[in-house]
């Protein structure tokens, strides 16, 4: 079975629009638009209202973010590397930054169902100097900030479409509120806003659906598609400390697939947890989140979890393209792209924040320089794809360019390859490995195989879809439209593949008919990688993470 | 109209209740906090009768530490016209403390109307709006789910068991707002800009210690698994007794 | 010697049942305080109160009736008025209301004249060196406060169905006195019946709630005719599978993420149990479950629980129903 025939393609014709489409209540002029306040948004934000500062210039910067609050979308590992901090706030320490621990100890595992065996951690894994924190503590802090220079931040405002003027972003218009199931408006029914801007910095995170059409629309490539791994995350007290970030390769993710987990110490009893698996593996019936509930099972995370309390559940996809899944260009006639919507992320050593913040403050400098002259033009603005690739985010991407790819062959073959190209600074082997989307790798159907959950469930230390959903905080209103765009005629196989796909329960499969429940939908992004398209709904829908 | 509507910050009702170390109060670590819910009735209905009556202005008044300030910021995003914090670390449990504050900063300034929601979130009191209305010497009403309001007299609804009470009152007059009564507006994007320029004033304010001690703030017994009765109809008298004699609740 | 002033409250010149929950509270704190405290029952209305026998039965030393023209509906400042100067007049030691909505409403106004602070909604109330203290809960029910009260009186409103009424006989000698005063200047018109139609499942005090259990959305009627057998106390709820199934309507829905219901009897038919229905009603005060799977999480919440078949169960539950309120 292959995804891609039952993938409807982007709605291009939803997301860019026109300047002056009919549809819109009021419209909003800003120098600069920031979509999405994640680490690349706030820290583009910042830098650009700290030259402004500098000259004491006026700057209107306004940021869209399409959680009810800050942070409440964000979810990481996540061990930070802190350069990106110290660049943006150079008078800052360390010690002022949002992060937990330094990293001490670390440990790389090779799992099978029963054992761990310790390996020795890859070099490009070693996190010395780096810190353990939560991506949403590291997002709060960033915005107070932020909003503390002036910059307007707008949450509850998702960025529905582009707006364009000939080959040129304008802008974008948010989301309307306050529709029901069939698209008609409530009593508190607010009309969709226009935000028009100089230049539109596009800052989504993961599988951004703005992003997405603007490269499709300008025609604008990479040598590889992205692809795409999807992380399920929870957070637990512990009564047992945990001292270590622990990473580990193997069980249980089968050989055909690509995957590890994660353990961090956030505080010694409160833990942060995950498993990620490429979203390229062979196995229709591969469950991540019902995967990860047979992991926690394994000694070396039960001794942890035992006694203690999930607290938080959350998923996301990861970008895991590298270096030549990047875009041939992130800059447009009044746009740039930044982040995790270029593909900034490197697989290797599990980073991708300080390469998020960091594009963020080169692009503001591009757009501050490009601002000051009148000019928001694509030849302007290319100064912010200098930038990047002149600096240590293209550098190290390079350095791991085949790395995932290699694993493409599996498990064995790439882990071969791996050590080769590790031992050799990539050199070896060289070349460029090419690599399919997602969506059109096959996938081999088990017969008569029903999706359902792989480990009953026991409420203490696993948890089904539905109630994994409820700890992810998502209360999202049941009679909102539906925001998930399906196939037509999806076939009961394709169906039980989305079922076990989405980590939080928004497929069933329902008499051999797909069944949707989109209020589940923690826009991980997995279903628009891999079956019905993604796209923005109302304000403040989705999950409430507080520390992921 | 001159409306004043006094408002509360509250932790979200999401929240999951940690103690903190003192045994006394909430865990504030990682807590968000919103516009306490029945205060959002409140500011709407300011803004609707505001809007109706075509002149005049809606005041937030809110007693609390600094952070307040930001949910000052939310009602006048919502349209209120200027904010007033009477800034307080500690807001005390003994809801006459808080009432003598509000009414000493609402006294003698000619509000038509002052709006409270019914309650707060995060305590349940349910007391400061009468509260207040007594030292003022005013009229009030509580958990008002209809109003109207024509020539300096209102008609209010509330629901009480097994009916609805419908009250007549002079204006000016003290309010408190139940669900039902209005469906409050988000913010738009506009009002969230504008909000920034509307001014906020911060008067520090020292409630008195009120005459009511917090002991503790425990977590409730977890709930126990109870008793499977028995099986199929053959349990359901057994059932029943039980429900009656033992649960009570026949 | 304090003692303790039961507010009491009527409704078309009849004792409302909840006032029995009140003296109960207020019997119970009387014999805390020690010294012989004695509980002085009091009723507002315009002439005398049918029931007003009945309150000796549950703990009342006294019951007094204050009449006044205007009193026969609530007055919310003629109440205050004449409750704060009976309370002044008197040496009590404590004020105790319903926390209904009238009592919710007029406890504050009396604090307030008083200048005593109120402790509102209390689940249990004790005396520890002289002193009154009440455990009520907060953050919705997800915390239990205590608090003690500094000086006399101390004024209680206690949450209804929490201090059940307990046969404590006392002498309950009935007094009647007229009182002045204007009702105030709130004056209640009318009081209407409630919207007609279906009881609202948020506020039913009895939810009878159904699941993908029930199979087909014709076999509601089985939960409809459960839910008819409470005499119009009984609203009828549904799972979220089964309202985005469109079989039930949405205003049924239960369960809902964020949506919370704390009926005093929830009845859950065919539901399995997930987090996201249990919050929606795990603070109701008891819960039944039916269920043919004897694993269903429910039965891990469930104070009752009965494992078989719902389609035979539950119309053998309506009868026995029936029969108590025949």
């Amino acid at each position: 079975m292959i995804p891609a025939a039952y993938q409807p393609p982007l709605p291009l014709d939803r997301l860019v629009l026109p300047v002056g489409a009919p549809g819109a209540g009021d419209r909003m002029d800003l120098d600069v638009l920031i979509v999405g306040a994640g680490p690349a948004g706030l820290a583009c934000a910042i830098e650009l209202a700290h030259l402004a500062q500098r000259e004491r210039a006026d700057l209107n910067i306004g940021v869209l973010e399409k959680a009810e609050a800050l942070g409440e979308h964000s979810l990481s590992g996540a061990v930070v590397h802190p350069r990106a901090f110290r660049d943006l706030f150079p008078d800052l320490k360390d010690a002022d930054f949002p992060f937990h621990a330094p990293v001490q100890k670390e440990r790389v595992a090779l799992l099978t169902s029963r054992w761990a065996f310790t390996l020795p951690t890859p070099p490009t894994m070693h996190n010395a100097g780096h810190y353990v924190a939560s991506l949403c503590e590291i997002v709060r802090w960033l915005g107070e900030r932020a909003a503390a220079l002036g910059v307007n931040l707008f949450t509850g405002f998702p960025a529905a479409s582009l707006l364009v003027e000939e080959g040129r972003v304008a802008g974008v218009r948010t989301a309307a509120t306050g529709l029901d199931r069939e698209g008609r408006s409530l009593a508190n029914y607010m009309a969709p806003n226009d935000l028009i801007a100089g230049v539109t910095a596009l800052a989504e995170g993961t599988r951004g659906s703005l992003s997405q059409a603007w490269l499709e629309w300008q025609g604008v490539t990479s040598e590889n598609p992205q692809i795409f791994a999807l992380g399920v995350k929870e957070i637990w007290e512990t009564r047992r400390p945990l001292d270590t970030i622990v990473h580990t390769l193997g069980w249980p993710v089968p050989t055909d697939a690509f995957g590890g987990s994660f353990m961090y110490p956030l505080e010694p009893n409160l833990v942060a947890l995950g498993l990620v698996v490429g979203l390229d593996y062979r196995d229709a019936a591969l469950d991540v989140h019902a995967l990860l509930q047979r992991m926690k099972r394994h000694p070396l995370f039960l001794q942890y979890l035992e006694g203690g309390a999930m607290v938080e559940w959350g998923a996301k996809t990861i970008p895991e393209g590298g270096y030549y899944a990047v875009p041939a260009r992130r800059s447009g006639d009044g746009v740039v792209v930044l982040g995790d919507s270029a593909g900034f992320v490197d697989v290797p050593s599990l980073k991708g924040i300080h390469y998020a913040m960091q594009s963020g403050m080169f692009a503001a400098r591009a757009i501050y320089a490009g601002l000051k002259e009148g000019d928001a033009s694509a030849a302007r603005l290319a100064e912010y794809d200098r930038l990047v690739n002149a600096s240590f985010i293209m550098r190290d991407l390079y350095r791991t360019r085949n790395m995932r790819l290699a694993f493409k062959d599996g498990f064995y073959v790439g882990g071969l390859k791996a050590a080769l190209m590790t031992l050799t600074g990539g050199r070896f082997p060289g070349g460029k490995i090419a690599t399919e989307s997602d969506a059109t790798v096959a996938r081999r159907i088990t017969p008569g195989l029903r999706p359902g959950s792989v480990v009953t469930p026991d409420g203490r230390l696993t948890f089904s879809k539905v109630d994994a959903v409820f700890k992810s905080g998502n209360a999202t209103r049941d009679t909102i439209p539906i925001h998930l765009v399906v196939g037509e005629d999806v076939p009961a196989e394709a169906a039980g593949f989305y079922a076990r796909m989405c980590p939080a329960g928004v497929y069933e499969v329902a008499q051999g008919t797909l069944h949707v429940n989109a209020p589940n939908c923690v826009d991980c992004k997995a279903t628009d990688v891999l079956g019905p398209r993604w796209t923005p709904r109302e304000g403040g829908s989705g999950p409430k993470y507080k520390r992921m | 109209m001159k409306i004043a509507v006094c408002i509360k910050r509250v932790p979200d009702s999401e929240t999951r209740v940690k103690i903190a170390s003192d045994g006394k109060s909430l865990d504030e670590a990682g807590v968000k906090f919103i516009l306490n819910p029945y205060d959002e009735f409140a500011v709407e209905e300011g803004l609707r009768l505001k809007e109706k009556a075509g002149t005049g202005e809606v005041v937030v008044i809110a007693v609390g530490p600094a952070a307040a300030q930001e949910t000052i910021r939310t009602a006048l995003a919502m349209g209120a016209d200027r904010g007033v914090l009477l800034q307080s670390d500690r807001v005390p449990v003994d809801g006459l403390e808080v009432a003598k504050v509000l009414a000493a900063e609402l006294k003698g300034a000619g509000f038509d109307l002052i709006l409270f929601g019914k309650m707060a979130i995060d305590d349940y009191n349910h007391q400061v709006g009468p509260m207040v209305a007594e030292l003022l010497e005013l009229p009030c009403v509580t958990t008002v789910t209809h109003l109207e309001i024509a020539g300096g007299k209102g008609t209010a609804e509330r629901e009480i068991e097994g009916g609805v009470e419908v009250v007549e009152f002079p204006l000016p007059a003290v309010l408190t707002t139940d669900k039902g009564l209005n469906e409050p507006r988000y913010p738009a994007l506009k009002g969230i800009m504008a909000a920034k320029k509307k001014p906020l004033e911060i008067k520090p304010t020292a409630p008195g210690p009120g005459a009511l001690e917090i002991l503790s703030l425990t977590l409730p017994a977890e709930r126990q698994a109870g008793k499977i009765v028995g099986e199929g109809s053959a349990a359901v008298a057994e059932l029943v007794r039980l429900l009656r004699e033992e649960a009570k609740v026949l | 010697m304090s003692n303790v002033l039961a507010v009491l409250e009527q409704r078309d010149g009849a004792i409302r049942k909840v006032s029995h929950e009140v003296v109960t509270g207020a019997r119970r704190l009387a014999d805390a305080l020690g010294g012989g405290a004695s509980v002085d029952a009091l009723v507002l209305a315009a002439g005398p109160v049918r029931g007003a026998d009945q309150l000796g039965g549950v703990g009342a030393d006294k019951v007094i009736t204050l009449t006044n023209a205007a009193f026969g509906m609530y007055a919310p400042e003629g109440y205050a008025r004449a409750l704060a100067d009976r309370v002044s007049t008197g040496a009590y030691g404590a004020v105790v209301f319903a926390a209904s909505a009238t009592g919710k409403d007029v406890a504050p106004r009396v604090a307030a004249r008083l200048g005593r602070p109120l402790v509102q909604d209390i689940t249990d109330v004790s005396v520890a060196g002289g002193a009154v203290i009440a455990i009520r809960p907060v953050y919705a029910g997800k915390a239990l406060l205590t608090v003690r009260v500094a000086g006399s009186p101390a004024v209680l409103s206690l949450r209804p169905n929490v201090f059940t009424p307990v046969q404590r006989p006392r002498a309950g000698t009935q007094e009647s006195a007229a009182v002045d005063g204007s009702p105030g200047r709130v004056v209640v018109k009318q009081i209407k019946a409630a919207p007609a139609g279906m009881l609202d499942v948020a506020e039913a005090s009895i939810v009878v709630s159904g699941g993908r259990g029930l199979k087909d959305p014709a076999n509601f009627k089985v939960l409809e005719e459960l839910a008819a057998a409470f005499a119009g106390r009984a609203a009828v709820g549904a799972s979220r599978a089964v309202v985005d199934a469109g079989w039930r309507p949405h205003a049924d829905q239960v369960g809902q993420t964020g949506k919370t219901v704390s009926p005093t009897l929830y009845v859950a038919v065919g539901i399995s149990g997930a987090i996201q229905h249990l919050a929606g009603m795990r603070t109701s005060k008891v819960i039944v479950a039916i269920n043919k799977d004897k694993d269903a999480p429910i039965f891990k919440v469930a104070d009752y629980g009965i494992v078989g078949d719902l389609f035979e169960v539950v119309p053998r539950l309506t009868e026995e129903i029936r029969k108590l309120h025949g």
